[in-house]
């Protein structure tokens, strides 16, 4: 018998950037290497701990900044304990405690715990109302309080403090920043950048007592004000301290691990203890410890590379850069930026437009720079810095000039461990290897295989160049930037769909002209596609341009090679009744019409129709138009179900019934199919359905981005729901969301792989508020569809031009 | 309708009013053996053209999307020019054109006097 290995025990304890990103590299690297456990104190998922800033000002909700969901840690078999602090590590036998009293045994442990806010120690810090900026509950805490109080104060003219300070604004509040230096930003910017920024910050409404120093926090209970030891005061009922972090070396000090500042560490995350490690904010490395994100992923990676034996260059500290996350303000800073002997020094300092830059170089290398105002070449620059770029022309002329310069690619120059995305800790290498081996061409591409440039987008143009530097000939600038919708415009699809919503454009004659086409009536791709986006945008406004339509979707028929037209009319859910049938046979005589076909779509196609007889037919037949020509909702095939079939658990027939009436008539960006299934035996095929519904006992899963067609995709499961509501309001908020992002004739399957699973299923069906306004939005939409058929018949006018042909004779009586 | 006689090679007939043609439209006249598209632009102007598509999959030109003095075939989605039935780069190929003319509100449309136009000697 084989003696099947036992997988190494590794145990992590710090559920946060640093350390889940250790263990995902790990995962990349060796997936059988460790079996995995976690422990985190926070009751979430690894967010994203940079964004905290935007749920507080409520541009993202907390589900928006979820790096890995639960599905994550269950997918990967990482066993995962939130809520649990681990409270002791036996370093002696290898075993940690928590405070619920489990204790697990590791052969490797990393520590990765972060750091605390730290609490100035003056009298009454420990009063209600004080709280520091860390995490989601801090964050709550500062959602309620704006809602309950007037006044706040800040104390730290940091980056975290005018961050929190900004969010409090936002939200309502009166709000002073209180700092102990003269200049906020001290620690990155110099005296110009500091006094820009202040300007700028205090003409948006901030407040600001520079040059104090805390002595007390006033109050009974609760804080109402703050001492000086000035001996002035501010009055205060809500006080974030964002004073600076420091590592939190707690549990590794109690546990006999040697901590100085942080917890020491060697080149490769290495503590004094053997076998445990510690990554991130909680360490010190080389006497520095640092407190922003791309280090902790540097840090990560080589650790990761370590654990699992892979070779890697020791860790030698990192370059940092600061990108302030306040909208509305772009200030960045990296490497030097005080003006010092032996450097030299590119700097433009515009007042009126209020932009400040400032490069700095030594022996004609740039070492560090600040941008305010223009944030621009902010990635670039970070990237010169990084490699210690020489100063050229185009450079300069980059940084600036008022022209835009090419400054040619420096990808090259970046080292394979370079973490080129900050947010995801994506490195050089990762986008390299993807490139390569995935055949990627565009960055949308690189973006769904790698996450690089997924968060915040900055890195995107990092991303391109090394895009342009694998691919070297065979690089397709224009593919690679967003595509032009036609060769009409340079304009892409979300540019044009944005403008259209903020410019109030109604008619596709406006886009054009307003949005400044080349071709004043557009050509046969922005026509059909411009007519969808204004019906999808402003449906109860836009009026149907016919002449926009193609063939089929203007005759309500399906064209022919012989110029003859298919009627299909709606069978719901492929029944039929007797009475049905006799009908469709008898016009089937009367008309003369070719060929009866039974479609793939559970319905029956007339061939053979001439033109002008389609009114008729219609007419005749008494029926809805079975929209077999549209880019529209086509069937729902279904299969018999808990009806009759012995094996049916749910009545699938029924529910196609429903959802085909529901969503008939409807445009969508492509045509769109729909099955339901009654049992998993999926006899009526699901996964090459757009939307795949599979009845289980109690449960209705749902399965979406299947393709039968030309490029053939499985579905893949969406959630699974309880209730015949829950069904409907997804399935309606899925296919809004899709006809809100699709690019027009772009099918589910290529959509979502373009959007990633994961993030429509936060948009349709974990984003509660989100699902629901999709829903509400998808009425409003159906409340416009008319029956096509009856509507032709109803308007003489339109007949008579759409269908009946001219008849002159040539010959004279 | 009456066969209207021209002085040229050509026979104009009647084929209806400006209001019997939507803009951006095609209608299909079918004039003697011949089937012909006739098109009205967003300019008024009104063109006739053989109801054929110049590609390789046949079909008919009627149903195509008009734009400026442009039809882009509904089959292959060749560019067409009205004016003179040629099919634009980067394709080619020639659809037979009709001349028309517009007396008041009514539209004529000639057809060649040996090629089924009424022969008046």
């Amino acid at each position: 018998m084989v003696k099947v290995q036992e997988r190494r025990h590794l145990v992590l304890i710090g559920n946060g950037m640093a350390g889940i990103n250790t263990v995902e590299q790990i995962l990349k690297l060796a997936p059988s290497t460790y079996r995995i456990t976690v422990f985190g104190s926070e009751p979430y998922p690894n967010y994203n701990r940079i964004q905290l800033s935007y749920v507080l000002e409520k541009s993202k909700a907390v589900e928006d900044i979820i790096l890995n969901d639960w599905d994550w840690y269950l997918e990967n078999g990482i066993e995962l304990h939130t809520g649990t602090t681990v409270t002791h590590i036996d370093t002696e036998q290898k075993i940690v405690k928590a405070d619920n009293g489990i204790k697990v045994p590791y052969d490797t442990l990393i520590i990765a715990t972060g750091s605390n806010p730290f609490m100035l120690p003056v009298p009454g810090a420990d009063k209600e109302g004080i709280v520091g900026f860390r995490d989601i509950a801090d964050c709550q805490n500062m959602l309620h309080a704006a809602d309950q109080y007037k006044k706040a104060a800040v104390i730290g003219g940091g980056l975290l403090g005018l961050e929190a300070a900004k969010g409090l604004l936002k939200l309502g509040m009166d709000v002073t920043v209180v700092h102990l230096f003269e200049e906020i930003m001290e620690r990155q910017l110099d005296h110009t950048a500091s006094l820009m920024l202040q300007a700028e910050l205090e003409s948006q409404g901030l407040k600001f007592a520079t040059g104090k120093q805390t002595e007390e926090f006033l109050g009974d209970d609760r804080v109402s004000g703050i001492r000086f030891t000035d001996g002035t005061t501010l009055d205060a009922e809500f006080v974030v301290m964002a004073v600076g972090i420091r590592p939190n070396t707690a549990l590794a000090k109690k546990s006999g691990i040697e901590v100085n500042r942080g917890i020491l560490v060697d080149d490769f995350m290495r503590t004094s203890v053997p076998d445990i490690y510690a990554v991130g904010e909680c360490n010190e490395h080389r006497g520095i410890t640092y407190g922003l994100v791309a280090p902790l992923f540097e840090q990560g990676a080589i650790l990761a590379k370590y654990l699992c034996g892979v070779e890697t260059k020791p860790y030698e500290g990192s370059v940092v850069s600061t990108q302030l996350k306040i909208s509305g303000v772009d200030v960045f800073s990296a490497g030097e930026f005080m003006d010092a002997e032996g450097l030299s020094i590119v700097r433009m300092h515009d007042d009126w437009r209020r932009i400040y830059k400032k490069v700095l170089l030594r022996g004609g290398r740039i070492v560090g720079g600040v941008l305010i105002g223009d944030g621009k070449e902010s990635s670039r620059l970070q990237q010169w810095i990084r490699t210690g770029t020489v100063m050229t022309e185009a450079i300069h002329d980059a940084i600036v000039g008022q022209a835009s310069v090419e400054t040619g690619n420096t990808a090259a120059d970046l080292a394979d461990e370079e973490i080129v995305c900050g947010c995801n800790g994506v490195t050089k290498k990762h986008i390299v290897d993807a490139i390569n081996e995935k055949g990627l061409t565009t960055v949308e591409e690189i973006k769904v295989a790698t996450s690089a440039s997924r968060s915040c987008g900055g890195c995107r143009p990092v991303v391109e160049q090394i895009l342009q530097y694998v691919l070297g000939d065979k690089y397709d600038s224009a593919a690679a930037k967003q595509e032009a919708i036609c060769s009409c415009t340079t304009l892409s699809r979300d540019e044009v769909v944005t403008a259209i919503k903020e410019k109030g454009l109604i008619t596709s004659k406006e886009v054009r002209y307003a949005l400044d086409w080349d071709n004043p009536e557009g050509c046969s791709k922005c026509r059909p596609a411009l007519n969808y986006y204004l019906g999808m945008i402003w449906p109860a406004e836009h009026v149907d341009e016919k002449d926009s339509r193609f063939v089929n979707e203007r005759m309500h028929a399906n064209i022919q090679k012989d110029g003859t037209f298919g009627v299909v009319p709606r069978m719901y859910g492929g029944v039929t009744t007797p009475e049905d049938l006799r009908l469709i046979a008898d016009i089937a005589d009367k008309y003369n019409v070719k060929l009866v076909k039974v479609t793939g779509g559970q319905r029956l196609d007339l061939l053979g129709v001439k033109k002008e007889d389609l009114p008729k037919i219609w007419k005749d037949l008494g029926m809805p138009s079975g929209y077999a020509y549209a880019k529209a909702l086509r069937t729902v095939k279904t299969c018999v179900g808990s009806q009759f079939c012995r094996f049916g658990t749910k009545d699938s027939m029924g529910m196609g019934i429903i959802l085909e009436k529901k969503f008939e008539r409807l445009d969508m960006p492509a045509k769109f199919k729909l099955a339901v299934n009654g049992c998993p035996r999926n006899c009526a095929e699901s996964s090459t359905k757009d939307i795949g519904i599979v009845g289980n006992e109690g449960a209705w899963e749902i399965y979406v981005g299947g393709n039968g067609g030309i490029k053939a995709r499985l579905a893949e499961l969406l959630c699974k729901v309880r209730t015949d509501e829950e069904l409907l309001e997804i399935v309606s908020a899925f296919m809004q969301y899709y006809r809100e992002t699709g690019k027009y004739l772009e099918r589910t399957s290529e959509w979502i792989e373009r959007m990633g699973l994961k993030s429509v299923t936060e948009a349709v069906v974990n984003d509660l508020d989100n699902r629901r306004a999709l829903a509400e939005r998808m009425e409003v939409a159906l409340a416009q569809v008319k029956e096509p058929w009856s509507e032709i018949l109803n308007n003489s006018n339109l007949r008579e031009r759409m269908f009946e042909e001219i008849n002159v004779s040539t010959k004279q009586d | 309708m009456e066969p209207i006689l021209n002085r040229n090679e050509y026979t104009y007939y009647l084929v209806g009013n400006v209001d019997d043609f939507t803009e951006r439209l095609g209608r299909v006249v079918h004039l003697g053996k011949d089937k012909i598209a006739v098109f009205k632009t967003t300019d008024g102007q009104i063109y006739a053209l053989e109801n054929k598509s110049p590609g390789p999959r046949g079909g008919t030109i009627a149903e195509g999307i008009i734009s400026g003095e442009v039809l882009f075939d509904p089959i292959c989605d060749w560019k067409i020019s009205l004016t003179d039935g040629k099919v634009l780069d980067p394709d080619t190929g020639q659809v037979r054109t009709y001349p028309v003319q517009i007396h008041g509100n009514e539209v004529r449309v000639g057809l060649l006097k040996n090629e089924g136009g009424l022969l008046h000697e």
